[in-house]
């Protein structure tokens, strides 16, 4: 049934399915998907083609609205960045790094408590993704999260950029402290490499916060840690 | 035939016919090949044969073999018109010769005769099915009139009492009974209010008898329900099992008995329509009861003495055919119709002496006076028709209708079958970010944990909800957020008390999860300790968990399926591996009924029963006849129905098939969405099915008689998959679905 012919691929993860097998199917052009999670799909699809080539996975296409674009992107980072947060479960423990940093110049305070706390670097990591998980899929905020996701409102895209803030210094803890476990991370995922250049383009974030050092203006390439 | 054997070429024609018969049954390319140079042969000789005979009847044996020859040709000229096409009967057509229209007359009676037969068989198809059908409606009706009866008698002890109650009070017998059905309804209702506030009782304040009724009812569907289970169960066995072997025997009866007709000939021709009118007679008027009743009566009226005649047909039935109905004679009288059809030819062709045409009469009458007899007893076990039983939950509405069926007095009228519990979708939970792969319930709280495509599993406490904006239902926030798979999280677990989790994952990993407090501040502090443990062992993606006490199976894509015992020191205790050919598992569950034994299906759409101890397979699950295609049989879920001998698989190619374990024998199959089935759970006591399905629905089936009794669309599609899981809450009236759309919904 499956790839019996051009017309009738029939795009399933069927269990039993090899986890190399998993979501391998040839590419849907974005005009042919009728989904009303087409902008996801479109987006997952360009990066199981190649994660590291972020600009092509940023590249918006026409007629899409941006502030979809920007707040499935959004979606996807803060998903991804859960693989991040796993390997840092094994390693970053309240008793190493009891606060949340990168340089020494901020201590972050954790937002996802009624008045912000001064939480340990790992639990910061999980109240901010939980957080960013329970805002992005807040029906008051983005109730096209379930009706189509194919408009948003101004006030809601606003949001996003305190998302992004919060979830960067997920990267750039784990670049100043776990040093190791964040350029595995990268070099599997390319994911700092593209949120930086996402924020970047989206100027979602200002440049004096990106602190972990990228080249933005490289084209496509990954970072310094990779090379 | 009589006009054949009388024409002079009859003799010849007869062998050549044969011979023809197995031509036509040649393959259609040959056949045609054939039949062109045949076409030319019996023009040229067809044609000379014809002059011959037309010119000397003297000259015998020549024109004998010539005309042999013609029919050689004319017999080819024939299969070119049966198996080949326009050119070859074109090239006939022009060339009537006596023995080449005689071949064609034998062709075309052959023909019909195989026609006819092949209608007998779908004729005895049908009957089957009909019989099986009654025989789902009888079940249910006796467990209905079962529960009607108890209703009845509750409320009589309940008038009782309400008399009683007033006479003690006031000193007088009560004037009405309405007036005091509320009082009476609070007193008698409290306590259930009480233990179970999920039920909505909140209509109490309503003080109409319709409502108290109502109220009775949902009282008896849940209390009553297990004081009958055994009833339910046993009734249960036998429509699945004994009701299918019934089918069976009746349908290949059935068949036999078509062969028989169409080998004997026409005689038996006129039996066999009859037969099948009254049958359709019988089903139409079950239809109506009324009328069917009336019609009875005029008929006891008018035909007395044919009556006396039917009986003796009927009594000698029950002597010879009904004997070994006896032990399920629960199955009941279709059967009986059945065979009464058959043992009326039986008779007529015994008594052949006799004046046919009365004969058929007397039959044809007879059978009808037979049904309607049938349907008088039902009438008189208090059953409803078909028709009826799908309004019934419309009848129970209107009081109206509800006393005009408790009138007869037999009770039969609504009642526990009647009462049918409406899901809606009350919370949703939305967090992740990706497909919802899995989701479990809590055994006992009203908790369950989804699992994801994002890696994360969530823990939610349905008590801790959010009112959402503008719309009735709930939004739930999670509670606690698992985080240790480093892919998408496919299948989950749970231990049978509610403190363990656990969960499989594409990375191949099982891990095992302390359940933090239903309580928890969702922004705590982390506590490694939830995460207790992984299972490492499989070498591809996790696809299937199941939880046996303290033990958990799980099956992979790497072909294995593995029992564990989690927190032992080796907690690997076997692996199971299936032939090649199998290909990967897909799905396993434990046999519910039958310990050490487990379920797993793979990708060659069979299932493979094992005994965990030994690690052979006791039983496989395979329908030789289903098994020729089975492309797109795939099987995406199976699961053991928690009390019978019963497994159930969901299919790729959109059933949902039921499994005798002890025969390995395909039960009952059928067509159950209009996309693939993804998932599937039973409830706690196995009445219900729940199902999932790409086209987006959820599907809830009484699992006596396999109907659908809602469906709910839950979910959107992420390419093109839809709904991934289905479950059902062990003790709360919950349901729940997991859906590519990152949601997750529960309904009550």
């Amino acid at each position: 049934m499956k790839m019996a012919d051009g017309s009738t691929i029939l795009r399933r993860n069927r269990p039993g399915t090899k986890s190399k097998d998993f979501c391998r199917w040839p590419d849907e052009p974005l005009e042919e998907m009728d989904s009303t999670l087409a902008v996801q799909q479109y987006i997952q699809q360009l990066i199981k083609r190649d994660p590291s080539n972020v600009e092509l996975i940023l590249s918006m296409p026409e007629a899409q609205d941006e502030g979809v674009w920007k707040y499935e992107h959004l979606r996807q980072f803060c998903m991804e960045l859960n693989g991040l947060a796993v390997r840092l479960q094994k390693e970053c423990s309240p008793s190493t790094c009891t606060q949340m940093t990168a340089t020494d110049q901020w201590i972050f305070l954790c937002a996802a408590h009624k008045t912000p706390k001064e939480c340990p670097a790992i639990d910061y990591t999980r109240h901010t993704l939980d957080g960013a998980a329970c805002l992005l899929n807040s029906n008051k905020y983005f109730p096209s999260s379930i009706s189509p996701r194919v408009s948003i409102k101004e006030s809601s895209v606003t949001k996003l950029g305190s998302v992004c803030r919060r979830v960067y210094r997920i990267f750039s803890h784990a670049y100043f402290h776990h040093r190791r476990i964040f350029d595995e991370f990268e070099a599997e995922t390319y994911l700092c490499h593209r949120f930086t250049h996402f924020v970047t383009k989206y100027n979602l974030m200002s440049k004096e916060n990106l602190i972990v050092p990228i080249n933005v203006g490289e084209n496509a390439a990954p970072g310094e840690s990779e090379a | 035939m009589g006009t054949n054997s009388g024409a002079t070429a009859g003799i010849n024609n007869k062998p050549v016919g044969g011979a023809t018969g197995a031509g036509v049954l040649v393959g259609g390319g040959v056949g045609g090949a054939n039949s062109s140079i045949g076409g030319v042969l019996s023009n040229s000789l067809g044609g000379g044969g014809g002059g011959l005979s037309i010119s000397g009847l003297n000259a015998g044996g020549q024109n004998a073999n010539v005309g042999g020859m013609g029919n050689v040709g004319g017999d080819d000229g024939g299969n070119g018109m049966v198996g080949g096409g326009v050119n070859n009967q074109q090239a006939t057509t022009p060339q009537y010769t006596i023995p080449g229209i005689l071949h064609f007359i034998q062709h075309e009676w052959s023909r019909f005769e195989l026609e006819r037969s092949q209608w007998d068989v779908d004729r005895a198809e049908l009957q089957a099915r009909i019989a099986m059908l009654l025989g789902e409606r009888k079940c249910l009706e006796s467990l209905k009139s079962d529960l009607t009866r108890r209703i009845k008698m509750l409320e009589y002890a309940l008038r009782q009492e309400r008399a009683k109650f007033y006479r003690l009070k006031y000193g007088t017998d009560p004037p009405q009974l309405n007036e005091f059905k509320p009082s009476n309804e609070d007193a008698g209702l409290a306590g259930e209010v009480a233990t179970d506030s999920e039920v909505p009782y909140s209509s109490v304040s309503n003080t109409t008898w319709r409502q108290g009724r109502q109220m009775l009812r949902q009282y008896l569907a849940e209390i009553g329900y297990t004081d009958n289970i055994i009833d339910v169960r046993s009734n249960r066995v036998r429509s699945i099992l004994g009701l299918n072997n019934n089918a069976e025997h009746d349908g290949s009866g059935g068949g036999l008995g078509g062969g028989l007709g169409g080998g004997t000939g026409g005689e038996n021709l006129s039996p066999n329509i009859n037969g099948n009118e009254s049958n359709k007679r019988a089903s139409e008027t079950e239809g109506r009861h009324t009328p069917a009743k009336k019609v009875q009566q005029s008929i006891d009226e008018i035909i007395v003495d044919t009556e006396a005649a039917v009986m003796a047909n009927f009594e000698f039935l029950g002597a010879t055919e009904m004997s070994d109905d006896d032990e399920i004679s629960d199955d009941l009288e279709m059967v009986a119709t059945d065979n009464d059809d058959t043992d009326v030819k039986m008779a007529k062709r015994a008594k052949s002496g006799k004046d046919m045409l009365t004969e058929d009469l007397e039959a044809d009458v007879g059978e009808q006076l037979l049904n309607d007899m049938n349907l008088m007893t039902e009438e008189v076990d208090g059953s409803l028709g078909l028709g009826e039983l799908a309004q019934l939950t419309v009848n129970n509405e209107s009081d109206g209708a509800y006393d005009a069926n408790s009138k007869d007095g037999t009770g039969g009228s609504a009642g526990g079958a009647g009462y049918r519990k409406t899901w809606n979708a009350k919370y949703t939970l939305r967090s992740h970010f990706d497909g919802v792969r899995s989701l479990i319930f809590h055994p006992e709280e009203p908790v369950l944990i989804t699992a994801s495509e994002d890696h994360t599993l969530k823990l939610w406490n349905l008590q801790k909800t959010v009112q959402a904006k503008k719309s009735a239902s709930l939004d739930v926030e999670p509670l606690y957020t698992f985080r240790a798979h480093t892919g998408p999280v496919l299948c989950l677990g749970m231990s049978s008390s509610g403190e363990t989790c656990y969960s499989g994952g594409l990375d191949g990993n099982i891990e095992c999860w302390q359940l933090p407090s239903p309580n928890i501040d969702p922004y705590d502090c982390y506590d490694p300790n939830v995460h207790s443990g992984t299972l490492e062992g499989h070498t591809d993606a996790v696809w299937g968990l199941t939880t046996m006490q303290s033990n958990i199976v799980s099956c992979s894509a790497d072909g294995t399926v593995k029992l564990w015992s989690p927190y032992n020191k080796e907690p690997l205790l076997r692996t199971y591996t299936a032939s090649e050919a199998e290909g990967a598992p897909s799905s396993v569950d434990f046999v519910r009924n039958e310990v050490d034994h487990i379920v797993v299906a793979y990708n060659s759409a069979h299932c493979i029963v094992y005994d965990t101890e030994t690690g052979k397979q006791v039983v496989r699950l395979e329908a030789a006849q289903e098994m020729s295609g089975n492309t797109g049989k795939f099987i995406n879920k199976v699961v053991s129905h928690p009390t019978l001998p019963i497994t159930i698989t969901a299919h790729e190619d959109r059933h949902i098939r039921f499994w005798d374990n002890t025969s390995g024998t395909l039960v009952h199959s059928m067509v159950a969405h209009l996309e693939p089935v993804t998932s599937l759970a039973v409830d706690a006591h196995g009445l219900y099915l729940l199902s999932g399905s790409h086209d987006c629905s959820i599907r809830l089936w009484n699992l006596d008689n396999k109907t659908c009794v809602q469906e709910i669309t839950a979910h959107r599609k992420k390419f093109d998959e839809s709904i991934f899981d289905v479950a059902f809450h062990a003790t709360k009236p919950y349901i729940a679905s997991a859906g590519a759309d990152g949601l997750a919904k529960v309904f009550v």
